[in-house]
């Protein structure tokens, strides 16, 4: 079993404590991203896990050893960094073949490794070519050719697109997804581009200011963030996050902000706690738009409608808070005219405590 | 196009032509746009002045002298006076054993220099980058860098003083291993040892400080893809390390080409003797002797010239192989 785990890593530099005692257990053959802010430990983690980095405390094991004080070359672990780190003055097939050269692999399994690993990622054109003569995404191409090669238990990636322009970014993206579906080789990606770990991953780590905030599924944590941070950080547009109190309502509770009131019974922990602030999660894409004519609507301000094609953001603003809702346009046009709040089904709406930004226990909505 | 009988505006033809007059003024003579740029741009020209000042009145204005290489020069008739001779004194140049002598001593002084001395700050800048200690580091390279700032004439009473047959360290050294003192600097054979031994010790350090400054400019990820690659630091150094650094070294050894027959002559003038002459006297120092002790100016000229013109035939040539070769060049 080649799975990575990881059990209390922490990294300290003198005093200054970066990563927090991290805890992770990367399966076999699964594709596990790195999520968080810049600075946020996810490179520094990755990089302890290639050996680049000293662990300052904790348990590292890849394939079932430990490999704490194991040097790089033997953890059997491919990086591939954000600037490609090619080597400028050798052509492409030398890129990909350096690593088997330093570890001495007969001439003909240089060669058809190279030849093999060119026809995966369309690289057989460009073999004799230097990498200044690429374009950024076939230089991006070539750094994956040379992780590839070496055929390791572990794939680190370290932000291997950000260089790239939105369009490649996307192509390259997709090429990922499929390589490590044809290769099936354990991986941890670090990025901090969210739509990228929703795209890639088997599973999420949420991590910030050197912690793990939340580890799970892309469509777990888009439904059941377990704080506000995981909340605002999954998604485009981020959720939206309302003020509001719990009051006692007919039915159960009830979240009172401003004159509007949803009805929050199916939420089983709120029973008692009438009185309690909390911050109500909504989803851009949960809210269905609604013009005068609907009742118990939530209204609104709109200051904005960004219309992108087959849908519209609509920039608004919710007691002088921003609100953004996301929606489809076809057939729609007439009530977005019109449209002067919206209406959710309230099983939607996740609810955070105000004072902690965790999430509230018992509400956990199904995929 | 108005038919209008009544319309008194501009026709088409009129049109077209001032569009092209406007643009026309707009451009400007290339005089005016020259003027334009030195207006915007004038603080990065008054930079470079004192430089452009330097080249012309210590550079180009002396190639006025030049002339005198073929003129029967004499102080008292002036540079423009002096009656033409044609290549006379090349003639009595190519003819004069000590200037072939001088010319064969500074070619094998500078291929010495070259071979030994060229690499020497390659090989301290690769050390220093794998030094770890960074106050050893530090120390190491104060030492190193220090003859550089050192007046040649300290540095040649240095050596003077070190390979003296009566108290030199060498010498001394010598002594405890039972040699019979030798006197190291009126032998011909010990000269041009001892001169790149000096010329080494001297810059070596001091020019590695281009390399380091090289090497520090690769980037940090493409050790940390070694390294997980499996690389040794061995492996890095020449497989990275070197290869990065190329471009700088080939130009290095091109401007080391071109400057191949400007040995460093005040030091020679310091550390020779007549009875080293046979080995140690190199063209510069023919040409100090011949022009400003002997008072020929022009047959000094001569040589200097022909000194200039090898050494501008070799730059010239050094660049377009490097060209052609590496895809580097000074120009």
């Amino acid at each position: 079993m080649s799975g990575v785990s990881l059990k209390g890593i922490v990294k300290a530099y003198g005093a200054l404590q970066v990563v927090h005692g991290i805890d992770l257990e990367v399966q076999e053959k699964e594709f596990v991203v790195l999520v968080g802010p810049s600075g946020c430990g996810k490179s520094t983690t990755l990089r302890m896990i290639a050996g680049l980095e000293e662990i300052s405390d904790g348990d590292l094991t890849i394939d079932g050893r430990h490999v704490n004080r194991v040097a790089p070359k033997d953890r059997d672990v491919a990086m591939v960094f954000q600037n490609y780190a090619l080597y400028p003055h050798l052509n492409v097939a030398d890129n990909i073949a350096f690593g088997l050269r330093i570890r001495k692999e007969s001439k003909e399994t240089i060669a058809s490794s190279v030849e093999e690993v060119g026809g995966i990622l369309g690289l057989t054109p460009y073999l004799e070519r230097r990498p200044a003569d690429l374009s950024g995404g076939q230089r991006q191409r070539v750094a994956m050719g040379r992780a590839i090669v070496r055929r390791p238990k572990v794939f680190l990636f370290d932000e291997p697109l950000s260089n790239l322009d939105a369009k490649l970014r996307t192509q390259m993206r997709a090429e990922i997804k499929r390589l490590h579906k044809r290769l099936g080789v354990t991986s941890i990606y670090v990025t901090h581009d969210q739509v990228e770990a929703m795209t890639l991953a088997d599973r999420i780590v949420v991590m910030h200011d050197g912690r793990i905030e939340q580890i799970g599924s892309p469509m777990e944590l888009f439904l059941n963030p377990v704080n506000t941070f995981v909340a605002g950080f999954l998604g485009s547009p981020p959720m939206n996050m309302v003020n509001a109190r719990i009051v006692a309502g007919d039915l159960g509770p009830v979240a009172e902000f401003g004159d509007n009131k949803i009805q929050l019974d199916q939420v089983a922990s709120l029973q008692n706690s009438v009185g309690q602030d909390v911050v109500l999660g909504i989803r851009p894409e949960f809210v269905t738009v609604a013009d005068d004519t609907v009742p118990h609507r939530v209204s609104v301000e709109v200051d904005l409608i960004e219309t992108l094609g087959s849908e519209a953001l609509i920039h608004a603003s919710l007691q002088g808070d921003p609100f953004v809702i996301r929606t489809e346009t076809v057939g729609q046009m007439n009530v977005l005219d019109g449209i002067s709040g919206f209406t959710i089904a309230p099983h939607l709406i996740r609810v955070f405590d105000a004072k902690t930004g965790v999430s509230l226990p018992g509400q956990a909505v199904g995929q | 196009m108005s038919t209008d009988p009544d319309f008194t505006g501009p026709t088409t033809e009129n049109l077209v032509f001032d569009a092209a007059e406007a643009q026309r003024r707009r451009r400007g003579s290339t005089l005016v746009r020259i003027g334009d740029h030195l207006k915007r741009e004038w603080q990065l020209y008054a930079m470079l002045l004192p430089t452009i000042l330097w080249l012309i009145i210590f550079l180009y204005k002396p190639m006025y002298g030049l002339q005198i290489a073929f003129k029967d020069y004499s102080i008292f008739r002036g540079v423009a006076d002096s009656p033409w001779i044609g290549l006379e004194h090349f003639n009595t140049l190519f003819n004069n054993d000590q200037f072939l002598r001088a010319v064969k001593n500074t070619v094998i002084i500078s291929f010495y220099s070259l071979l030994f001395g060229f690499p020497m700050p390659i090989l301290l800048a690769l050390m220093f980058n794998e030094v770890l200690n960074q106050t050893f580091k530090k120390s190491a390279q104060t030492i190193v860098y220090l003859p550089h700032f050192i007046s040649s004439v300290i540095i040649a009473g240095i050596v003077i003083t070190a390979f003296s047959p009566s108290a030199g360290i060498v010498n001394t050294v010598l002594g405890w291993l039972g040699i019979d003192s030798i006197y190291f600097l009126t032998k011909p054979e010990w000269f041009r040892p001892i001169f790149v031994g000096t010329g080494i010790w001297q810059e070596a350090g001091f020019q590695s400080i281009v390399y380091l400054a090289a090497i520090a400019g690769v980037s940090p990820t493409l050790y940390e893809s070694a390294v997980v690659d499996g690389a040794s630091r061995w492996q890095m150094m020449w497989k990275i390390t070197v290869p990065s650094i190329m471009p700088t070294i080939i130009i290095m050894l091109i401007i080391r080409i071109g400057n191949i027959l400007e040995v460093s002559f005040e030091m020679i003038i310091l550390l020779y003797q007549p009875a080293t002459y046979e080995t140690a006297d190199v063209v510069n120092t023919f040409i100090y002797r011949q022009g400003l002790q002997g008072g020929q100016y022009d047959f000094a000229a001569a040589a200097g010239l022909f000194n200039a013109v090898v050494a501008f035939v070799l730059v010239m040539t050094a660049n377009t192989i490097s060209k052609r070769y590496s895809r580097t060049s000074l120009w």
